[in-house]
This record gives structure tokens, C-alpha cells and sequence, in this order.
């Protein structure tokens, strides 16, 4: 009895401290808190900045608004050209990954088995495995398959960077998904398959949608493997972007990536409205 | 409860046909993926792997024969060895620095209370791995290069004299590095500083500790969890990425990812490359293994 008055006039009395403190304590943390943000922000800010400046290297606060390096990038045929290689990789690579990653997580999601832990580390290692590491191994195995150089080893390389993103963010679809449903649709005499192609797939639809975002932003801007794998015939858009910041200094890459910061925001559009952003990672 | 289980026990044989087509449908689903993962991801690094062992003439033809000479002298030269040490150190002061930065950002995403602010933050924190590295490394450019904006700025506001030459740094490499994996760790300790009961701060609080003996008492440990795979993730990404500080911190930098490219590109010695992979590969794997290891021991302590 005597615990509980004394529990209570401690927090009676702690209370008014507590909000003083607060105030405080509290603003500080959200002035660091909108630090790291505007840092995390700063760089996509100061690519519209300097996209729009008419000077090759952008003043803050800007002077004046000119649109001349995107006048420039389309009148440079370097860079349809690899649009064009980044275009067709798109069209292959996407479709494909988004099949073998939907498979992948569905398959994994439903089984329950010794090494489940592993196979699933495997599929999503291509994240966290040093990106030089990936690069160097494929282009080793590409040239004792006699593939480098060739739109195929293009192709598998990006398939292996997109494949885990499109396996996660599947996986949290086909979390969602209540086995019952499909049993249900199996009692009732309809087949594996027709099962899985007219109860399943429009369940885990939102899934696949996201994942198809993600599979052609990371295979759209990949580069790390690419530079690996690629020929000078099928240069992408970021290596080609890689080799201009690397050996010129060509204001027009600002152009460029604008194009790019815009697609990401469609792409986040997208992801917002199937899974949510808030369960992508 | 009882009614589920007799449903159950009525099904069980009819069931048991379908489980196992089930089954085996599910490994049909499964086996494309793990075939082609077996193909480009498990065959090319036992290539990478055998390819280390291998020698090559003064030609940089590759030899038959096995040998241990380029793990002897990536472990013997000073030069590599520096190398190594600054890889570790610049991946390991990455990881700091994020996880710093990280608890106001994910304070932030938990504890605002308008839904339109956390979409917000979540938006930020998901588009930077939304644009290509090479877009956001071109951006960290524009920003130090000697005439760049933020020299600009400082000299405007007279807070220094003559341009500041932040790019081909270390430094440079750091802050860029800070940038692109910060979401990386925000993301899982807003998680689990999320899962945290108000009740355990309130009562910390009410019991007379202080907001930050309660931080560090409380909330600290139980985001531990969140922190340490969030750190590795930064660390291994900081410690294996080339592109960035190829473009920011010059290709004379001493990260072991640029002497791979460098010795796989410019060099053509590929033996010599793979075993400097193996070696990038394994030190990130004892650093992960070490931090995973750590947080299972963590969270069996919790939930003792």
C-alpha cells in the first residue's frame, strides 16, 4: 500500500520535471534529426540545382535558370545509344527476374525444411556481398563461358543484382497470404496450377508490382557489375555516366540525372501504392 | 479450438495427397531460381576461389599450377597491408558515424505524430536507394570539388579564405559513404525502437532516471538488435563498394575494392585479383559473422 502512494507522488511529482526536461532534450534531438535528413537529401537537392544552372558548376543561391545540358544531352548521340542498351536490357532483364524472384518467394515462403535459413541468405547474399567481389567473379566466369562482352552476360549480371530486391519485397506479399485461401480453392476441385494462376497471383499481385519497380530502378542504374561485364558496344546509361564523371567533367551528366531522380519518384509512387513504403526494407 | 481440431482430423487424409503435390509444386516454384543462383552466383565464386590459388608468368598468363604465393604476398607487403588496415578502418568509421546519425533520424520516424511527416521521412530514406550510385556520387562532386558549392558557400559567408579541398579524400569517401548508407541503419532501428513499449520508458523515467540514463538503460539496448544488423549492412557495403571512392576519393586510395579493380582492369593479373577478393570477402564475413554472433548472444539475454 504504502509502495504504490509513494510509486504514484514519485510520478506525480516526476511529471512536471519530466515535460521541462523534455522541451529540451527533445528539440535538440529533432534539429539532429533534421540534420541527417536534410544531409541524406542534400545531394538529389543539389542535382536539380545544378541542372538547371546555365554554369558548369552550379552557385548557391542560383543565378538563373537555364535548361542547356538538357539541350545537350539530346542532342548527344552517346546518350540515346545507351539508353537504347539500357532500354533492351530492361525489356529482357525485368521480366525474367521478376518471374524467377516471384517463383523464388513464393516457393521458399510456403516451404518449411532444413537449410530454409540458408537458401534464403543465398538468394538475398547478391545485397551484401562487396559488389567488386560480384563483378569480378562473373567476369571471370563470363569469359570461360566465352560470354563476355555479349548482351547475355549484361543480362545475368543485372538478373543477379535485381533477383534479391525482387525476392523481398515479394516475400512480404506472400507473408501476407493465407494459405487457407488456396486450400480452400484446391477443395473445391480446381488444380495446382489454376490455383496458383487464379488465387494466388492476384493475391500477391501487389508484390510482384513493387518488385518489378524495384528490378528495373536497380537494373536501370546499375553499374558496379556492369563495368565489369560490359563491351565499349553496350554501354549502359550509368556507365556511360561513370566514364564521363571519371575522365570529363560533362555538365550534362546533371541533366541526366534528373531524368533519373524523376524516375525514382514514379518509382516510389509505385511502391507506395502496392506494398508500402514502410515495408521495403 | 475444439471445433478447428476435428475439422482437422476429418481432413487429414484427403489432405495428405494434396500436401504432398503441394509440396513438390513448391519445390518446382523454388528450383529455377536456385539453379540459376547455383549457376552465377556459387559456380563463379568457386571459380574466384580455385582462380586465387592460381599463378601467373611474367607474361600474366594464367598457369596450372597451385600455390599460396599471392596470399604470401598480399600478407606480406606493407603496402597491402596498409591497404587492408584502412579499408577496415574507413568501413569500421563509416559504420560509426551512421549509427550516430541514425538514432535522431529513426527518434524521428517512431515518435512524430503526423502521418504526412513519416511518409516524409520515409521518403527520404528510401530514395537514395532509389537513384544509382553514380548519381548520387556525381552529386557529392558538384558539392566539394574546389569550385564546387560547398567551397562556394564558405567563401561567400567569409567562414574561410581560399577553397577547402575536400574531394579525392578519405574524407571525401566517408561522407559520401555516410549518405548512401544511412537508410540502411535507420530502417531497422526505427524498427525495433518502435516495438519498444512506452510503459518500459515511463516506468524507467518514474522510477527517477534521467530521459538519457533511460535512453542509454532502456532504449539503447532494446535497438541494440536493430543496430547491429544495420551495422552489418554499412559494413560491408562501405567496406566492398569501389565506385564511390573511384569517383570521390581517386584511384590512389589505399581500399582494397580499388586495388581489385585496378589489378582486374588495368593490371590483367585476375589470379592476383580473386585473392584480393577472397580476402575482402572474408575479412567483411569474420566482421559480420562477429556483429551476428553478438546479437544473438544479445537477444538470448533478452528474452531470459
Amino acid at each position: 500500500m504504502t509502495e504504490t502512494t509513494s510509486h504514484s507522488q514519485r510520478s506525480g511529482t516526476g511529471k512536471p520535471r519530466r515535460r521541462r526536461k523534455f522541451s529540451a532534450l527533445t528539440a535538440l534531438i529533432w534539429i539532429a534529426g533534421i540534420i541527417v535528413y536534410l544531409f541524406l537529401i542534400s545531394p538529389i537537392l543539389v542535382i536539380i540545382l545544378s541542372a538547371f544552372s546555365p554554369t558548369e558548376y552550379p552557385t548557391f543561391p542560383p543565378s538563373s535558370f537555364s535548361v542547356r545540358w538538357f539541350t545537350a544531352v539530346f542532342q548527344n548521340s552517346d546518350w540515346w545509344e545507351a539508353l537504347r542498351v539500357s532500354l533492351i536490357l530492361l525489356a529482357i532483364v525485368t521480366p525474367l527476374t521478376v518471374l524467377l524472384g516471384t517463383a523464388a518467394a513464393y516457393g521458399l515462403g510456403r516451404l518449411k525444411f532444413r537449410g530454409r535459413e540458408a537458401i534464403q541468405s543465398l538468394m538475398l547474399s547478391p545485397l551484401m556481398i562487396p559488389q567488386v567481389v560480384l563483378g569480378i567473379a562473373l567476369l571471370y566466369e563470363f569469359t570461360s563461358l566465352g560470354i563476355i562482352n555479349s548482351l547475355t552476360g549484361l543480362v545475368i549480371g543485372h538478373m543477379v543484382v535485381a533477383f534479391p530486391y525482387v525476392v523481398r519485397v515479394v516475400s512480404v506479399s506472400v507473408i501476407g497470404l493465407d494459405p487457407k485461401l488456396e486450400s480452400a480453392s484446391m477443395s473445391l476441385g480446381a488444380g495446382r496450377w489454376s490455383t496458383f494462376r487464379r488465387v494466388t497471383l492476384p493475391l500477391i499481385k501487389p508484390g510482384m508490382i513493387a518488385g518489378t519497380v524495384f528490378s528495373i530502378v536497380e537494373s536501370f542504374g546499375e553499374v558496379s557489375v556492369s563495368l565489369f561485364v560490359s563491351s565499349p558496344g553496350n554501354i549502359t546509361i550509368p556507365v556511360r555516366i561513370f566514364s564521363y564523371i571519371d575522365q570529363t567533367f560533362d555538365p550534362s551528366v546533371n541533366a541526366i540525372s534528373v531524368m533519373f531522380i524523376a524516375f525514382a519518384v514514379i518509382a516510389l509512387i509505385i511502391i507506395d501504392k502496392t506494398v508500402g513504403l514502410t515495408k521495403v526494407m | 479450438m475444439l471445433l478447428l481440431s476435428r475439422r482437422k482430423g476429418c481432413r487429414v487424409v484427403a489432405r495428405n495427397t494434396v500436401v504432398r503435390r503441394t509440396l513438390s509444386f513448391y519445390w518446382l516454384m523454388l528450383s529455377p531460381a536456385l539453379l540459376f543462383l547455383l549457376a552465377f552466383l556459387v559456380v563463379p565464386f568457386i571459380m574466384l576461389i580455385v582462380l586465387s590459388f592460381r599463378e601467373v608468368d611474367s607474361l600474366l598468363n594464367v598457369l596450372p599450377s597451385y600455390s599460396l604465393k599471392n596470399y604470401t604476398e598480399i600478407f606480406t607487403s606493407a603496402s597491402y597491408l596498409t591497404t587492408i588496415r584502412s579499408t577496415l578502418g574507413v568501413a569500421a568509421l563509416t559504420t560509426v558515424i551512421v549509427i550516430i546519425a541514425a538514432y535522431p533520424a529513426a527518434y524521428l520516424l517512431v515518435r512524430t505524430g503526423s502521418k504526412g511527416l513519416r511518409t516524409f521521412f520515409y521518403i527520404l530514406l528510401i530514395s537514395p536507394l532509389l537513384t544509382s550510385v553514380v548519381i548520387r556520387t556525381f552529386a557529392w562532386i558538384v558539392i566539394m570539388a574546389q569550385n564546387g558549392l560547398l567551397n562556394e558557400a564558405l567563401l561567400k559567408l567569409h567562414l574561410i579564405d581560399k577553397p577547402l579541398s575536400l574531394l579525392w579524400s578519405m574524407k571525401a569517401v566517408v561522407i559520401a559513404y555516410v549518405q548512401v548508407m544511412l537508410p540502411f541503419a535507420v530502417l531497422p532501428i526505427a524498427t525495433s525502437m518502435g516495438e519498444i513499449q512506452p510503459k518500459l520508458r515511463q516506468a524507467s523515467m518514474s522510477l527517477g532516471a534521467g530521459r538519457i540514463r533511460t535512453f542509454f538503460k532502456v532504449t539503447f539496448p532494446l535497438t541494440l538488435p536493430g543496430l547491429l544488423s544495420g551495422a552489418a549492412i554499412v559494413f560491408s557495403l562501405a567496406a566492398g563498394s569501389y565506385i564511390t571512392p573511384l569517383l570521390v576519393g581517386g584511384r590512389l586510395q589505399p581500399l582494397l575494392p580499388l586495388s581489385i579493380y585496378q589489378q582486374a582492369v588495368q593490371v590483367f593479373n585476375m589470379p592476383f585479383a580473386a585473392a584480393l577478393s577472397m580476402t575482402l570477402l572474408v575479412l567483411v564475413a569474420i566482421v559480420v559473422g562477429l556483429i551476428s554472433w553478438i546479437s544473438k548472444r544479445w537477444e538470448a539475454r533478452l528474452h531470459d
